[in-house]
């Protein structure tokens, strides 16, 4: 199967002339949902985002999916790791481009806000072949905003929290004609938000609050030339400036971490043609005190991708297959005190060759393969196949099964590789070998009531998984085997009564890490633990209710105890946590204004971050929107 | 009939509330003889812990404060002392102005006060100074790498029948260990000084300095009534009736190796020791062994080690003689005691919280 798609692939280059693209390309961008068949894809959808459009992605995550979130407080770093993998095995795409920090290999949720972005798919499950490396664990895939409509649409938007903590958005969207055929729009948006934290006490069940002030500025511009015959020219930009100050009445002792990201990119995009240029450059600062010399860790990335996209019908009715092949330049490079060089660069490529098959309306399927290159260091070969069987239809019923195999790595990170002291310049890449299957049933019990529900079952065996061995003084070394198995429920339920539009989400996850190698005496007490900050259970619900504009919206989410010591001797105490909001929205003429308003923590649950410091309780935001609208009578 | 019901239930609460009272009182010595084991916890996970064992046992009671009290120490265990009825606890917290020293009764492990910022900032170590009394020294909030020490030491003075701090007595940069001779204070810095301060116990004064070397730091007092202190390589040793330096020893001769965790024995005539590098060629992992020398000794040799072991906390139990080496695998799962005979030969291993740095023997 896999030697037929490398085949088919290098043939469409000499055999472009006998195909005939029947399906105009509908969907643009990278979209690498399509070439998913046999993974469980999870799209956010726009409704959500607007709610949590003053809370930064992990807070949207930590209601709507199951992953295991590692935070340290308000405004201070968090990462989130999928399926008992860690955060370095998430992978964070914008616009189809890996925006993990280099050095660290991870994203700080807490920089990112979900104002920065239009669409969000999370992606559960190896896809290294597809979205290339740090996808072991899965992906969340962040899309900016595409063709706008015309006329202009201008917002005003300012949240006002307890603990003194505040945000203020501004922004338009804007679109029209730009001669006789090409349509110009675009977006702008600038937000800034204070959190002042201001508890208003030390402690709580005699936790401390640890004390922290943070900032959060950035600014957003996307714009998109649509031209003839399908062709797109669109530049996107995403800067973000986060600050974060802990103990800041302490002159002497104060600790700043100042983590700024200037993402840009390019695209031209053809029925069949997409090309992509970026440039991204990630700054963290740290500085104590008068915060006057900070450490500097700076990365900048020029990254370059051409891809081809081509379908073929392998039948008369149909049986389409699409090969979207590419290739991907990237250089690095690294200003770090602690490196082994002031200055490092490093030049990373990747081929690859994903596609999609629907061999028959019931079977599905797709492969890719990938073969990444960097600068003294060796990635492996990484293919996937995965599989969408419909095995069961009616008018009313589908129930699809779903199948993926896929071998997926993780190039180390920065620190890993070029630290002086504790990195390891004979690193290896981690390897996994990620399987699951799954059902999905979508079931229209009656006119506007549905019901989809999906049971998925996975195991991910990761190797070579690096750890900082103590035995060495804490370098880095690729000692570990983890593996990682379990089992998700995700279900959704809508329907109306009278004239409310009922629905609700429910997900559960049941998640086994665990260390497998004796590599050294000690190694005995974690051999067979739980890993660190991953709960065995986890589940989230959502309801909602929505007449005409008045919506109404719970969410709530449950956690197990997750330990954190290898030996899993420590834990930090599982939680339920509920979040109730209300919106509603009212129009006059050209003006809209919504109000939102939300209680966070509602039962008041006591819980602790991974500093064992307390997180907050009970407290209330409000929002009030203004929007004008060129075009609305 | 009601009302008289409830009179003599009323009556019944208060004599059972006296007796309850009268009981209180001495409390009863729960924790009375064995061996409290200081484990540090993780930088940023704040989980130091005490575990206590008595000394037939080879099973530990872990998280001993958070068994009697119903919370946790929030922060690491830098050091603790008993002074009368008390045990003083000192807690680091990973961010300033969460430190605190925990005041529990020595017998309950009950907690009685809690000292915080800011009067406790960055506590290194406490001294009994009489049952009412005791100093804690502390460095002050510290600044960042380049400038560590941004802010003088002080001594905070703690009375423990108001279980406040009265005083913030100013030393040094760094201020570390003491050793309390007489009604003197020996005090130890690491923050530049050569000098050893000596403060006057009944003044809370600095009474004079005595100049040692690079970062002196007290050990200990011998059978001899010496003070031994370490500077660096070496180990110093003075008369304190006349602050005359009396020997200055380089221990052992490797180029790189320091001596560390120095332990006295029950007769005071020796003392064990950890002399450890960090292996440069090994990237950096501490390498080393545990030694002994006696007070009398001329040279300290280090060719004959007591032990080939790196320890993360070493003591010697003065009513058993036994060594006490704590093992700490990693700063993410449970640490282990493992107790030696003077011969070397080990009596047991006990599984304890995460780096075990400490012992106070009792």
């Amino acid at each position: 199967m896999l030697l037929f798609l490398i085949l088919s692939g290098s043939n469409s280059l000499h055999a472009q002339h006998d195909t005939i693209s029947l399906n105009p390309l509908t969907v643009r961008g990278f979209a690498p949902e399509r070439f998913m068949a046999g993974l469980k894809v999870q799209r956010i959808d726009s409704v959500t985002i607007q709610q949590f459009r003053f809370q930064n992605i992990s807070e949207l995550l930590a209601f709507h999916s199951p992953m295991a979130f590692k935070n340290y407080g308000p405004g201070q770093l968090n990462t989130v790791a999928f399926r008992g993998t860690s955060s370095m095995h998430t992978a964070v795409l914008w616009n189809g481009l890996n925006i993990n920090q280099p050095n660290l290999g991870q994203t700080d949720f807490s920089t990112l806000p979900v104002a920065g972005f239009e669409r969000l798919a999370v992606q559960y499950g190896a896809s290294a072949s597809v979205v290339g490396t740090d996808a072991v664990g899965g992906s969340l895939l962040l899309e900016s905003a595409g063709r706008q409509p015309s006329g202009l649409r201008a917002q005003l938007c300012r949240q006002q929290g307890s603990f003194n903590n505040f945000q203020t958005q501004a922004g338009a969207t804007y679109g029209g004609k730009a001669g006789a055929s090409s349509y110009f729009s675009g977006k702008t948006l600038v937000y800034d938000g204070q959190m002042n934290n201001n508890y208003g006490t030390t402690e709580r069940r005699n936790y401390l609050f640890e004390p922290s002030k943070s900032r959060q500025r950035g600014l957003v511009q996307d714009l998109t030339w649509n031209l003839r015959k399908q062709r797109q020219i669109s530049a996107h930009a995403w800067f973000t400036d986060n600050s974060v100050v802990l103990a800041p009445e302490n002159p002497v002792a104060r600790e700043q971490t100042r983590t700024q990201s200037y993402r840009s990119m390019v695209q031209y995009q053809t029925p069949s043609w997409t090309w992509r240029t970026a440039w991204i450059r990630d700054l963290i600062e740290f500085g104590k005190g008068d915060f006057s010399t900070p450490e500097h860790t700076g990365t900048d990335r020029f990254v370059t991708r051409l891809e081809k996209e081509k379908e073929w019908n392998l039948s008369k009715n149909g049986s389409p297959l699409s090969v979207r092949m590419g290739a991907e330049l990237a250089h690095y490079r690294t200003r770090v005190e602690g490196y082994t060089l002031p200055l490092i660069t490093e030049n990373r490529a990747d081929i690859f060759v994903m596609s999609r098959w629907q061999a028959t309306e019931r079977l599905l399927f797709s492969a890719a393969l990938r073969q990444a290159f960097v600068t003294r260091f060796d990635p492996p070969l990484t293919p996937s196949v995965g599989v969408d069987y419909v095995f069961f239809t009616t008018q009313k019923t589908t129930l699809k099964a779903k199948g993926a195999v896929a071998k997926s790595y993780r190039v180390p990170t920065l620190n890993e590789r070029y630290w002086k002291t504790l990195g390891n310049p004979d690193i290896r890449p981690e390897r996994s070998w990620n399987k699951e299957i799954g059902v999905e049933l979508k079931q229209n019990i009656a006119d506007s009531q549905i019901l989809t529900a999906s049971l998925t079952a996975f195991h991910n065996r990761v190797d070579d998984w690096t750890y900082w061995n103590p035995e060495r003084n804490y370098r880095v070394e690729n000692l570990q085997l983890v593996v990682a198995r379990g089992v998700e429920f995700l279900s959704r339920y809508q329907t109306t009564y009278l004239r409310w539009q009922l629905g609700a989400t429910a997900g559960y996850a049941l998640t086994r890490a665990s260390q497998e190698r004796l590599y050294d005496a000690y190694a005995a007490d974690i051999v067979g633990k739980q890993l660190v900050y991953v709960p065995v259970h986890q589940g989230n619900l959502t309801i909602f209710a929505q007449r005409g504009t008045l919506r109404l919206t719970a969410l709530g989410r449950a956690v197990k105890r997750s330990y954190y010591t290898f030996d899993n001797s420590r834990n930090l105490p599982g939680y339920v946590f509920v979040s109730l909001l209300g919106e509603k929205t009212l129009t006059l003429a050209r003006l809209q204004a919504t109000m939102q308003a939300q209680v966070h923590n509602l039962t008041n649950a006591f819980y602790l971050n991974v500093k064992r410091n307390a997180m907050p309780g009970r407290s209330f935001s409000f929002t009030l929107l203004v929007a004008y609208n060129s075009e609305s009578k | 009939m009601k009302q008289q019901f409830l009179k003599v239930v009323a009556g019944v609460c208060v004599v059972v509330g006296m007796n309850a009272c009268r009981e209180k009182t001495p409390d009863p010595e729960v924790y009375e003889q064995g061996v409290m084991v200081l484990n540090a916890g993780n930088f940023l996970d704040n989980n130091g812990s005490i575990s206590f064992f008595r000394r037939e046992q080879s099973e530990a009671q872990n998280d001993l404060f958070f068994q009697e009290n119903g919370r946790s120490l929030t922060g690491n265990v830098q050091s603790m002392a008993e002074v009368g009825a008390y045990s003083l606890i000192l807690v680091d917290n990973s961010t300033a102005g969460q430190d605190k020293v925990e005041i529990v009764n020595v017998g309950t492990f009950k907690s009685e006060a809690t000292l915080s910022a800011p009067d406790i900032e960055n506590p290194r170590y406490v001294v009994r100074i009489n049952d009412t009394k005791a100093y804690v020294s502390c460095w002050d909030a510290t600044g960042d790498f380049s400038d560590f020490f941004k802010n003088q030491g002080y001594i905070a003075v703690v009375d423990l029948t108001t279980q406040t701090v009265t005083k913030k007595i100013p030393v040094p940069k760094g201020a570390e260990r003491m050793v309390k001779i007489g009604n003197e204070v020996y005090l130890g810095a690491v923050g530049g000084t050569e000098n050893l301060t000596v403060l006057d116990a009944a003044t809370d004064q600095v009474k004079r300095i005595i100049k040692i070397g690079a970062s002196p730091d007290p050990i200990d007092v011998d059978a001899n009534g010496k003070l031994w202190i370490q500077s660096n390589y070496n180990v110093v040793r003075i008369n304190p009736l006349t602050d005359a330096i009396e020997a200055n020893v380089r221990v052992g001769n490797h180029a790189l190796k320091t001596p560390s965790n120095f332990a006295i024995t029950p007769d005071r005539r020796s003392f064990y020791f950890l002399y450890s590098f960090y292996d440069p060629a090994a990237n950096y992992a501490q390498k080393g062994e545990i030694y002994r020398f006696g007070i009398d000794d001329t040279t300290i040799r280090t060719d004959t080690p007591f032990l080939r072991r790196v320890v993360s906390g070493l003591g010697v139990d003065p009513a058993q003689g036994l060594i006490y080496g704590g093992v700490t695998p990693s700063f993410k799962q449970a640490g282990y005691v493992v107790r030696y005979r003077t011969d070397a030969s080990v009596v047991d291993s006990i599984k304890v919280d995460i780096s075990p740095s400490g012992f106070v023997f009792k």
